[in-house]
């Protein structure tokens, strides 16, 4: 019997997996990243970076010392205008975009911002995102125009978008505060650089896809190439370019908030933090619906501006802001900070939430202690470890661990009989990682197991690329906290993997459910990362579960997405083919539908890795063990080495599983002949 | 400028479109090696789209080009108007070689003397009719009043009066395409470049635009290198066709020339189904006149006429023949001229 190559590579890694936990008790450097294969790459990086940014040093206060005025000028501006000022010129921006509806979003939205008493505050942040964006969709679209044009620099210039976007965004703001010094300048150039890739992206994109006879029809009418650049391809790019603004918008709101851990503003992201830190949950919770405000407005106007445009009268929105230069002269005296008509409200949520977890700690600490001692816990110190008398009721012995192997082996038997070779060995894996725990696992088998995934899922190469890449991580001493950060995240995307995956065939199948769920979907994926830790923290208190639930939260959207969207994208001739040949719609869902989604689905589940990866570092500060919390202590004591090191690994981390995940869709792809 | 008033608007000569890395060298050493260069270069990877291409268009010629998708018509007619670097050969645009021609002095050719449509009609999404007409003339640098009047003098004369201020995603696609033949004459071009111009439209439009096509020609007297697929359509258009086979001119005639004498199979297989009587004149059937003329009542046949008109011409002489049921009876009387035109569809 000849094996196939995902036999293979899961016999090699069950072998060394068997091995080690054999051996371990006599080779313990075989579980534990030995010492002496670890140089201290952290103080290398640190000592170097330092001297590269001493070098630079003077150049950058002198720019910090620059953007400091365009800054000023803006939060001087946003803050001293009277606020009916700003909330017409936002209404009338809103009707330029989008008639009616934009309007009364934007005089919503701002209203509800100025009733909030947080005016002060969103207008610092507001400040920050308008002199970051022009910096960064300039940035992105001298990098996208680049990359278009010399395409020997495209491949460089991708893999620099790749990396600006997977390198967790508290891991490059050490750096920058050693460069920048303390201030608003950090978070200002911070999210210039966290929004600039979406932009560059979007603007290469739109290039390349302009349609070959539309470039040679401007060639043709005798355009110089800048004539032809600026005059025809960017104009005709326009539509996605609009899409790169929109997601660089987005970005950059969240990386300004995200930013306010530097601290030293007053803007509202500092407000949500100190709120938290205080416990006060009412306000932070009032605090987080201003910046999810901000979001929803920022987005939506932003979203017009990728659709054909429909013309508005212009009239109507100078007759806006006339209005709003009225109510400024009325209301002139009237400092925007005294609102506070939710402050009852927000009391009422604080005491509400003080409450509900009174009356219900005991429900609210059973789900957290269950989902930790009897999920979480074993899957990070294995059965063997987490199962105690305290929790379980019993102690685990080798005799419990013997049964968990046998059945499994018997399950293994059962599968390879039935001819499954691969799901047979697999099982017997599966069983080893869960005895063991995902922290615990031996050097070895992570780094064949993941060289194993890496050959079937893309061939020697890949299988090369990832094992180096994990060795890297284990010669900067980072091994044991990258397998926690690599236990969270897995935990985290199997559960959106499940949950996910079953709401958005839900979705699939039911139109009702679909408009339930997609406003749900929309709404988390424009709320900035930050702001999912709030609702967490009210009930569940700082600790792993809460980052764990927060980071489900955030990753669970492109799951939910991609699933839908590959099972209702069937096209419709092989649907009809399937009927006709008598299926039932259990059948089409079976035979038909899940084998033509599965690439998309898989790059659902792609999008969802690298979602849990970005809020894993979020979460560091509620409380998480691994690289995440790394970085967040590097920021505090202003260790570069430490915070580039981490920020590099979970980039890794996350690089790795997106290329496994990648080359499966690929291969998918290919099969179908998509 | 080196053209004179005898050289032919467009000559070609030699021409190779080799794609791959190190084209050009490739080339090179596939013709030293002699015979066979197409295959030793496909056999090294490489792709010969358009093979030593040699021909000429005469100043007011309507030259078509006509091969299956993949022959490397469109890369041919891409080489002449050098939107891609041809590998190897000489291009002349009256007289001059484009394919030595400076950057500048290709854009001022192009701002001059070339005008161009596309299949997908390559209207600019941005702008309005009006504004997509104008363009070539702002590349030349143009007011915007005279951009304006010039601009509604073409989209006069493609018949799209009053849509100056509609947006191309607003229009029919025979209307789009209409823009594309007013925007490339917009600066009055010596030079026309079609490139299936017609084959994305629906019969009924593209029988239309063909008609106006040829009456638009037959007033401005382009040198045009028009591309097809259809050989309906290059039989219609054409004076002189250019068959193309897998990159390689196969054969090159008057439409009579090539459904008459097909130098191949393939060119044969192509006007299998062309109705010959269409295309073939009296004078290519008729035989010297011998010791006597024929005597007698004679249909008014002339020179240049074709077959199926002059056989409709002479079977109207004859009476009408009775038809018969299975027993014999007589049903009904039919004309032979009737046969003739039946046969002959709307042209008989």
């Amino acid at each position: 019997m000849s094996l196939s190559r995902g036999s293979i590579a899961a016999l090699m890694s069950l072998t060394v997996l068997v091995l080690c936990l054999l051996l371990a008790p006599i080779a313990p450097w075989l579980v534990k990243w030995p010492a002496a294969l670890t140089v201290p790459m952290t103080e290398w990086v640190g000592a170097g970076m330092s001297a590269f940014l001493a070098l630079f040093k003077p150049l950058a206060r002198g720019f910090s010392w620059a953007m400091s005025y365009p800054m000023n000028a803006a939060g001087y501006v946003l803050g001293q205008s009277p606020w009916p000022l700003v909330i017409g010129l936002v209404t009338a921006i809103g009707w330029v975009l989008g008639g009616l509806r934009m309007a009364l979003l934007g005089a919503a939205g701002l209203g509800f911002v100025l009733l909030s008493g947080y005016w002060h505050q969103s207008m610092n942040t507001l400040a920050l995102v308008v002199v970051s964006v022009p910096l960064a969709m300039i940035m992105g679209l001298a990098i996208g125009i680049l990359a278009f044009e010399v395409p020997r620099l495209r491949g460089a210039v991708q893999a620099v978008l790749d990396v600006m976007q997977t390198v967790p965004t508290f891991a490059y703001l050490t750096p920058l505060l050693v460069l920048f010094g303390f201030g608003p300048v950090v978070g200002l150039i911070a999210s210039a650089i966290y929004a600039a890739p979406p932009m560059a992206r979007n603007v290469l994109l739109g290039l390349e896809r302009v349609d070959a006879e539309i470039r040679e029809a401007a060639v043709m009418s005798g355009g110089t190439r800048r004539q032809q650049l600026f005059l025809v391809e960017i104009p005709a790019a326009a539509t996605q370019i609009m899409v790169g603004v929109n997601q660089c918008l987005m970005a950059a709101l969240s990386m300004v908030i995200i930013a306010a851990v530097i601290g030293g503003f007053d803007d509202i992201g500092w407000e949500v933090l100190l709120t938290m830190r205080k416990a006060q949950f009412g306000p932070a919770f009032l605090a987080g619906l201003v910046i999810v405000v901000f979001a929803i407005l920022i987005d939506r106007m932003s979203a017009k501006l990728a659709e054909p445009r429909q013309r508005h009268d212009r009239r109507v929105s100078w007759g806006i802001l006339l209005l709003g230069g009225l109510m400024s002269v009325v209301f002139f005296s009237q400092d925007p900070a005294t609102f506070g008509a939710f402050d009852s409200l927000a009391e009422a949520v604080d005491r509400g939430v003080g409450r509900f977890t009174a009356n219900h700690g005991a429900t609210l600490d059973g789900i957290k202690n269950g989902a930790m001692f009897y999920g979480l816990l074993p899957l990070r110190i294995g059965l063997d470890d987490a199962v105690l008398p305290f929790t379980w009721g019993f102690k685990w012995t080798a005799v419990h661990s013997a049964i968990v192997y046998g059945v499994a082996g018997l399950l293994a038997v059962f599968l390879v009989l039935r001819g499954r070779v691969t799901a047979g060995i697999v099982a017997m894996i599966v069983a080893g990682i869960l005895v063991t725990g995902i922290s615990q696992l031996p050097w070895p088998f992570v780094l064949v197991g993941v060289g194993a995934i890496g050959w079937i899922s893309g061939g020697w190469k890949l299988s090369r690329l990832c094992v180096i890449l994990l060795v890297l991580i284990g010669v900067s001493g980072l091994w044991e906290r990258a397998l926690l950060s690599l236990y969270l995240s897995g935990a985290s995307v199997f559960a959106c993997a499940v949950v996910g995956g079953a709401l958005g065939l839900w979705g699939a199948l039911s139109k009702t459910a679909w408009a339930v769920l997609r406003p749900v979907c929309d709404i988390l994926q424009t709320i900035p990362l930050f702001v999912f830790l709030i609702p967490v923290l009210m009930f569940f208190q700082i600790g792993e579960f809460s980052a764990f639930l927060a980071i489900c939260m955030y990753a669970v959207v492109p799951m939910i997405r991609y699933t839908r969207h590959g099972l209702v994208t069937t096209p419709p001739d092989l649907i009809e083919a399937a009927e006709s040949a008598g299926a039932t719609r259990m059948q089409i869902l079976r035979e038909v539908r899940a084998p033509y989604a599965a690439p998309t689905i898989l790059l659902g589940l792609n999008q969802t890795i690298l979602y849990a990866f970005a809020m894993l570092v979020i979460a560091a500060l509620i409380g998480t063990t691994g690289l995440g919390q790394s970085i967040y202590l590097a920021l505090g004591q202003a260790d570069v080495g430490l915070g580039l090191t981490a920020g590099a690994a979970m980039a890794i981390l996350a690089l790795v599983a997106d290329r496994l995940v990648q080359g499966f869709a690929e291969e998918r792809r290919r099969a179908l002949g998509l | 400028m080196t053209g004179t008033d005898t050289a032919p608007a467009i000559a070609v000569e030699g021409l190779w479109q080799v794609f791959g890395p190190n084209a050009r060298a490739a080339l090179t050493e596939a013709r030293a090696d002699g015979a066979g260069t197409a295959a030793t270069l496909k056999a090294r990877g490489l792709i010969p789209a358009v093979r030593e291409a040699s021909f000429e268009v005469a100043s007011g010629e309507l030259f078509v080009i006509m091969g299956l998708s993949g022959s490397g018509k469109s890369t041919l007619v891409r080489c002449i108007s050098r939107l891609i670097e041809p590998t190897a050969g000489a291009v002349r645009i009256n007289g001059e070689d484009i394919l030595t021609a400076s950057d500048k002095r290709l854009i001022e050719m192009r701002r001059d003397t070339l005008g161009m449509v596309f299949q997908h009609f390559g209207l600019f999404p941005h702008m309005s009719v009006a504004d997509n007409v104008a363009f070539p003339l702002k590349m030349k640098g143009e007011g915007k009043a005279a951009r304006r009047a010039r601009a509604l003098e073409v989209l006069n004369l493609v018949g799209l009066e009053g849509r100056e201020d509609a947006f191309p995603r607003e229009l029919s696609g025979g209307q789009r395409q209409r823009v594309g033949i007013a925007r490339s004459l917009a600066v009055n071009p010596d030079i026309w470049f079609l490139d299936e111009p017609f084959s994305a439209l629906d019969p009924l439009i593209r029988r239309q635009l063909q008609d106006e096509f040829l009456s638009i020609q037959s007033n401005l007297q382009k040198s045009i290198v028009f591309i097809t697929h259809d050989i309906a359509e290059a039989l219609k258009l054409a004076d002189r066709i250019a068959i193309m086979r897998d990159g390689e001119i196969v054969q090159i005639g008057t439409p009579t020339q090539i459904v008459l004498n097909p130098v191949d199979d393939y060119v044969r297989e192509f006007t299998r189904d062309v109705p010959r009587g269409r295309h073939m004149t009296l004078d290519e059937v008729m035989e010297p006149v011998g010791e006597t003329t024929p005597a007698g009542d004679w249909p008014e046949l002339r020179t240049g006429m074709n077959l199926e008109t002059a056989l409709t011409l002479c079977a109207a002489s004859f009476e009408a023949v009775p038809v018969q049921d299975g027993d014999g009876k007589v049903v009904g009387v039919v004309h032979p001229e009737s046969f003739v035109r039946a046969l002959g569809g709307e042209h008989g």
